[in-house]
């Protein structure tokens, strides 16, 4: 028969193929992004930058591209976060707190060559507050249309609506924009079509590549600022995966990793040539309750539940973190690290159940959490288990984010228990307590149910007030309040989980928004 | 057959039409609110209502629905609440790479697929046979995203043969985009080294989202090479004493390849729309992970975007495959 014979034809051209496939195969890793004297800085992200717009963007990514590529006022650097010179070169406050003067750097320049001026920052204010996205929602009740004005070419004044003593911590987030480059692009939409892909900016480095979806890629601008580490270049790369971007860095492929889990940090402990920093941030974890509706309106069953939570074990579940002391981040400006909070206390947790509508539990509660965000659904499981000492049940419901952000705008239709995290998007005390607490932000995830007008007017004095020592009283007297009202139930926070490679120098951890690296400074050896 | 072309064409109207509908009513019917999700946590009831005026989610579902039409018509796929960009500039960016995934897998699940099950027909319950049974045992069972990891880790971390991921060297300059697939783009561009770098990005991605086609067109292949090998015309060619290898690529071959060729067509589309995990892996910047991150925030226009990209597409392909059956077979030629 023939076929008897075509097998081992077939069967050495098929190992002849294969075995040239594989010789051909054989190819050098990726060269590390340092040729020719480009010093390129390789960060690995999983998020895009899908808009460069100043006054639109949000998100870690766009706040990347933009406190490079931008310049503000001023910026913030170390831990606790202190506001530093960016392009105002001193500024002066007035008594009450309401008058900010700024006298610019008469060297700043926008990357067209042309000097920026107070106009420019006029228009920048103006514009975001006209837009009203982005960041806008910083300064927004605080300045006003007609708040900034230019005192002449190298000086700005802001006589606020009324006083802000974060003011200094929120300006870092508004960028200033060349006036003439948008206006000479202005269109129909206030130049939102031009900023989404073109930039009006005075930073240390400007867009060369933008790959959406794959890469962004930023050269070192020879602008006004002097100093600064040997970069000339840095690309923002979008790596999905975390366990991908632990594997980039171990083999070198990139020189920062910025979404890190605990397992991968595990993973990368003592691995040759890798840094890893471990480091608090101002990222809260906890576990709203609906203090309007259902059970939980009721303070003795919230304060048995918060007795009867297993801190040790929402600890476990976090991997690297700290439990929460209360409401206010840990370092921040005003927390009380000996704060009087609640800790596993099964007793005590018994004394209030009593004491509540539901005195000897036998009621069914439900928790949402984010569908595939396990990490919540682990502190599910950890409640669910605190929960049954109580006798009381715990369904937990993976739901849509925005089914979930839909479920916070009446009492009725939220949860018994819903898990947030909060991030601080400027490093004041006010950022939290004002998001997170103020009754004015019902409705919202952030603060769906909460409502307490003496809780209320001390978060309004405590950002009214210039001085710190009083903001700090202030506080620690707001946190107090919280404590007793026990609306949530106080996590964690979870520690930033960053990579870098040993060649990296310069990098200088700051507590808000660390994943947003700041290039400017850092070299490569 | 012009006209058959034509007539075919014409119906892709109402099955898209069709589809719009489909798809507008589901993204808006579903609950949840886009869009004070989309406004940010900080914005008050007021600025989350102005958010959805600006993209007229306050007119009737009708109204939207019509001027969603006349866009279309107009080659505006309207734009994301979330980035504010338009889908039409997303679906150029990312379709390109989907694309070029899915053609490189097909190629490869039919340049194996197709000769290991003719050879595992020939040789049937010999090694040849048990070999492709086990290997489509395999392949069928084993999850896209875990082939992926494990080729990452063999071919790349500990081999270091090719690259983790991505499409290309990150500090290398793109060749010069006229279709987008970098591999068409870098021949074009007639630049080897580019098209070959191009492959070694592709390869990996390409295997782990082969595997499953491979197989299912293997076993198809492979059945009805059985099937067509038991046909009286057969017998007929080998009484003749036809050489069995003329026999089997000129006749059998041909005739066993109409029906795979359906089970092709049907995965093209499968896997265009199917991406989202190997993409996550090897960092594809394709389609894929775009569409979820619509599903996931209800983000209306890249989803209806997106659904009306594949339908096209799934589309067009299956009258491609119609007209193959036709050069395969003249019985079923359209007139």
């Amino acid at each position: 028969m023939h076929h008897s014979d075509n097998p081992q034809v077939n069967r050495r051209q098929w190992l002849g193929a294969s075995g040239a496939g594989l010789a051909s195969l054989v190819l050098p890793l990726d060269a590390f992004a340092q040729q020719g004297g480009r010093r390129v800085l390789v960060i690995a992200a999983t998020q895009d930058i899908p808009n460069f717009d100043p006054h639109i963007a949000t998100g870690y990514s766009a706040s990347f591209l933009l406190r490079n590529v931008y310049d503000a006022l001023v910026r913030v650097e170390g831990s606790p976060p202190k506001p530093v010179p960016e392009l105002a070169q001193s500024w002066t406050v007035s008594g009450d707190g309401k008058t900010y003067t700024f006298k610019l750097n008469p060297a700043a320049r926008f990357h067209n060559g042309k000097p920026l001026t107070a106009d420019d920052v006029v228009y920048s204010f103006k514009r975001a507050l006209r837009l009203n996205k982005g960041n806008a929602w910083m300064i927004q009740g605080v300045v006003g249309q007609d708040s900034v004005t230019a005192v002449d070419a190298g000086t700005v004044r802001f006589n606020l609506l009324k006083p802000f003593a974060a003011f200094l911590h929120v300006l870092p987030w508004i960028w200033v924009v060349s006036k003439a480059d948008v206006e000479a692009n202005l269109g129909s939409d206030d130049g939102q079509t031009y900023l989404r892909t073109q930039t009006a900016a005075s930073g240390g480095f400007k867009v060369r590549r933008a790959e959406a979806g794959n890469l962004y890629e930023l050269d070192r601008v020879d602008g006004w600022q002097k100093g600064g580490g040997n970069l000339t270049g840095v690309i923002w790369r979008i790596v999905r995966e975390t366990a991908s971007q632990r594997l980039l860095i171990q083999r070198g492929e990139v020189h920062i990793a910025v979404d890190l889990t605990s397992e991968d940090m595990d993973a990368l402990k003592d691995k040759p040539g890798v840094v890893r920093i471990i480091e608090p941030e101002y990222r809260t974890f906890s576990i709203k309750m609906n203090t309007r509706h259902g059970p939980m309106a009721d303070l003795d069953l919230r304060k048995a539940v918060s007795y009867a939570v297993n801190y040790k074990g929402i600890l476990d579940a976090a991997g690297y973190a700290d439990l929460m002391v209360g409401p206010l981040p840990n370092g921040i400006l005003g927390h009380n690290p000996q704060l009087a909070v609640y800790r596993t206390d099964m007793a005590k947790a018994k004394e209030h159940l009593a004491k509540s509508k539901s005195p000897n539990g036998g009621i069914k509660l439900t928790m949402a959490y984010v569908s595939g965000l396990e990490q919540q659904r682990r502190f599910g499981l950890v409640l669910l288990d605190s929960l049954k000492q109580l006798n009381i049940q715990l369904d937990i419901k993976p739901m849509l984010w925005p089914d979930m952000v839909a479920a916070c705008a009446k009492p009725e239709t939220f949860p018994d228990f819903f898990p947030v995290y909060q991030t601080a998007n400027y490093g004041d005390p006010d950022n939290v307590a004002f998001a997170a607490y103020h009754s004015s932000r019902n409705g919202n995830w952030q603060n769906a149910v909460y409502a307490n007008p003496e809780v209320d007017a001390l978060i309004e004095r405590g950002r009214a007030e210039p001085d710190s020592a009083k903001r700090v009283a202030i506080y620690r007297d707001m946190q107090q309040k919280v404590v007793a009202d026990a609306p949530d139930i106080f996590g964690v926070l979870e520690k930033r989980k960053l990579a870098l490679r040993d060649n990296v120098k310069g990098f200088q951890f700051a507590p808000v928004a660390s994943n947003a690296i700041e290039c400017f400074g850092l070299s490569l050896t | 057959m012009w006209s058959y072309l034509v007539r075919r064409l014409l119906l892709l109207v109402p099955v898209l039409l069709g589809l719009t509908v489909l798809v507008f009513a589901i993204a808006r019917l579903l609950p949840g609110d886009p869009v004070a999700l989309a406004a940010g946590p900080n914005a008050s009831p007021a600025e989350i209502a102005a958010y959805g005026r600006e993209f007229g989610l306050d007119r009737p579902l009708w109204e939207q629905y019509g001027r969603y039409l006349w866009g279309l018509l107009q080659g505006d796929l309207g734009v994301s609440i979330y980035t504010r960009r338009p889908v039409i500039e997303d679906l150029r960016a990312y379709l390109p790479a989907t694309l070029e995934l899915v053609l490189a897998a097909m190629t490869l699940a039919v340049l194996v697929g197709v000769p290991m099950g003719l050879w595992a027909a020939v040789q049937r319950d010999r090694w040849p046979d048990y070999l492709s049974r086990v290997l489509a045992l395999g392949a069928i069972s084993m999850p896209r995203f875990f082939l992926g990891l494990l080729l990452q880790l063999g071919l790349a971390m500990a081999l270091g043969w090719l690259p983790l991921g991505g499409r290309f060297p990150i500090t290398e300059e793109l060749p010069l985009r006229i279709t987008g697939l970098l591999t068409v783009d870098a021949l074009l561009a007639g630049n080897l080294n580019a098209f070959w770098v191009a492959c070694q990005h592709l390869l990996m991605p390409a295997l782990a989202m082969s595997l499953s086609p491979l197989a299912t067109i293997m076993r198809m292949m492979r059945g009805s090479t059985l099937e067509v090998l038991q046909q009286d015309y057969v017998l007929t060619e080998r009484a003749l004493g036809l050489p069995q290898r003329l026999i089997i690529t000129k006749y059998v071959a041909r005739n066993a390849f109409s029906a795979t060729l359906t089970v092709i067509g049907l995965y093209f589309g499968w896997l265009l729309g199917g991406t989202v995990l190997v993409e996550t892996v090897f960092d594809w910047p394709g389609l894929g992970l775009y569409a979820t991150k619509a599903v996931v925030t209800q983000d209306f226009m890249p989803i209806i975007g997106v659904t009306l990209v594949i339908g096209t597409l799934f589309v067009l392909v299956n009258l491609l495959v119609d007209l193959l059956y036709g050069l395969l077979n003249p019985k079923v030629r359209p007139a």
